[in-house]
């Protein structure tokens, strides 16, 4: 069996790679997406710890997650859909007006 | 007997009468959901909605018997009632101003007014959470709710944007500390405040606790926009419709500092030094880059919200000591600013429907001449964000500082002291444009019913508790007792 470290440690790498996806990407949808990402590295890390407790309640919050991920991409969606019909674009660089 | 009645039987009927002031926001919710669908009638749903607020405000005041309902996940006691008082007040004061503030810009929804219910029903829930499960919910409900209501300006850009950068920012706050609730739950086994405080302890630090804690104070800060976490704060503040943004930067705002003391206090209470150092750093950070930048704006609602990032660090900086009188101070504080942080935004947002205001400084200019009653409301309420006695903010202030001084913290006491100064310079530059210029338009102001008595409400309430602050002293003292003695129950 793998041990839980390995699913902790994949976890991780998922969080980081959110995080650097919302540092850097330009693209308002893969944004949406680095956040997207991080909850589900979120999730599997719920789950291997688990798995070392042996218990359920790790996975009870996962459903709790999953929940608020997907509200969270519905209202992210309908302010991208907004965006796009106001400005037909989707590039940060270009979008932002709200500076200093 | 059926499967659901053996399960009741076995587990117990939680105890719903310690939740009527939730019921009945709840209950007010729906029903103004369905009167929006059905009749359109604006001023009914107004008075619903304010008349449900009114309502829920009597049993969290008057309630007598707390309990911890719900199997564990639920506390309700003094803590909570009292800032859930706070909270359903300052969400009443929106609720009133809201309807001509969105009549004159045209983006009139009636969605507003549920979406602002559900979104105090999530930071009710926040504030009574003895339990990572149950304040991860609340925190998220107000959250999203939150982030809709900001992008709700119709066919404005600005508000769309603002909001985005809100939810791609908050989003991530929501991910960072649902991964300082994993390592902890990791680490404890367990979601339970007080199960955590056992178990994580001075002795028995290792790297997975200490990562918790950090991933949570991180997220947490982002959700309370201190500085290096704030980047959504100025754009989603200024984007909003104005009487949206006093609900973010009070309510809201209110409700995430309760949370924070209360995780902090009842859920790591012997990792006591991490957190102190932590929110002492961001608290420092707060001050200096949000009154740095406060300073060269031009537009005042933007001034504001980099003002409302100084105030997390003041408050916050009470966090730096872990003994009563910074909590006492902190409570007291963040009670405080309801008042001064509900009227300056409602200030701007009763001003926004005159005739050319743009909220830029240059629309202050001789506003004394042109209605010295404005002039004296905003002088008290820059007085008492600067800290001025006799207004109220000096109290808060001096709290925080006396707090900080008896924990031997000098070097963030003086970080307060001189960011203080330092703020006076955009404070008074209001007030120097009101006072000492000529008006450009004479064109006669003209305010709701709603929006005058919330203005003069708040300008009242600062100065009488400015000069006698006792009754709040005695409040913010008792609730920072409680949450000691909570410890090691």
């Amino acid at each position: 069996m793998v041990p839980y470290e390995y699913y902790v440690a994949l976890s991780g790498l998922l969080m980081v790679l959110g995080l650097i996806g919302v540092a850097v990407r330009r693209n308002i949808i893969a944004l949406l997406l680095s956040t997207e990402l991080m909850l589900n590295a979120v999730n599997i890390a719920f789950v291997a710890f688990d798995m070392k407790l042996a218990d359920v309640s790790g996975q009870v919050f996962v459903f709790f997650i999953l929940t608020i991920a997907a509200a969270e991409a519905a209202v992210g969606l309908g302010l991208i859909m907004a965006i796009y019909r106001l400005r037909k674009d989707v590039d940060t660089e270009t979008l932002t007006e709200l500076k200093n | 007997m059926s499967v659901l009645q053996e399960l009741v039987a076995g587990i117990g009927i939680p105890n719903f009468k310690v939740l009527i002031p939730e019921i009945i926001i709840l209950l007010t919710a729906l029903v103004v959901f369905t009167i929006e669908l059905l009749t359109k009638a604006r001023f009914l749903i107004t008075v619903i909605t304010a008349l449900g607020l009114f309502l829920a405000a009597i049993p969290a005041l008057t309630m007598e018997q707390g309990d911890i309902t719900f199997y564990g996940l639920y506390s309700v006691d003094t803590f909570s009632l009292t800032f859930k008082f706070f909270l359903i007040l300052s969400t009443f004061f929106v609720v009133i101003v809201l309807r001509p503030y969105l009549e004159s810009k045209r983006t009139y929804y009636g969605e507003y007014y549920y979406l602002i219910l559900f979104a105090l029903l999530g930071m009710m829930i926040m504030v009574s959470a003895p339990n990572l499960v149950t304040f991860y919910i609340g925190i998220e409900l107000a959250s999203i709710t939150i982030y809709i209501l900001a992008g709700m300006f119709k066919k404005d850009y600005l508000s769309k944007e603002g909001a985005f950068k809100y939810l791609i920012l908050g989003g991530t706050g929501t991910a960072i500390i649902s991964y300082g609730i994993a390592l902890i739950y990791g680490r404890t086994g367990s979601f339970d405040f007080v199960t955590v405080a056992d178990s994580i302890t001075q002795s028995n630090l290792d790297v997975g606790g200490v990562a918790g804690i950090v991933l949570l104070i991180i997220g947490l800060a982002l959700k309370a926009s201190s500085v290096p976490f704030h980047f959504w704060t100025p754009d989603a503040y200024q984007g909003a419709p104005t009487p949206i943004t006093a609900f973010m930067a009070v309510a809201a705002k209110i409700a995430t500092f309760a949370v924070i003391l209360r995780i902090m206090v009842e859920a790591f209470p012997f990792a006591y030094e991490i957190w102190n150092l932590g929110w002492a750093l961001l608290a420092a950070a707060s001050m200096i880059f949000g009154n740095f930048v406060a300073l060269k704006q031009d537009n005042v609602k933007r001034m504001l919200a980099y003002s409302s990032i100084a105030h997390s660090g003041y408050i916050l900086a009470a966090l730096a000591a872990p003994t009563d009188v910074a909590f006492t101070a902190l409570i007291f504080y963040s009670l405080v600013y309801i008042f001064m942080g509900l009227g300056g935004f409602i200030f701007l947002s009763a001003l926004e429907r005159q005739y050319s205001w743009s909220n830029h400084i240059d629309d202050f200019r001789g506003l004394a001449k042109r209605s010295p009653m404005l002039a004296l409301f905003m002088l008290i309420f820059m007085f008492s964000m600067l800290g001025i006695p006799p207004t109220v903010g000096f109290f808060g202030k001096l709290g925080i500082f006396l707090a900080l001084i008896g924990s031997d913290i000098w070097w963030l006491a003086v970080v307060l002291v001189v960011m203080s100064i330092v703020s006076a310079g955009y404070y008074l530059r209001v007030v120097i444009y009101m006072y000492m210029h000529e008006p450009i338009s004479s064109a006669r102001f003209n305010l709701s019913l709603g929006e005058s008595f919330t203005l003069a409400f708040m300008a009242t309430a600062i100065l009488i508790l400015g000069i006698y602050p006792t009754v709040f002293l005695d409040i913010s003292q008792l609730l920072g007792n409680f949450l000691i003695q909570g410890v090691g129950r």
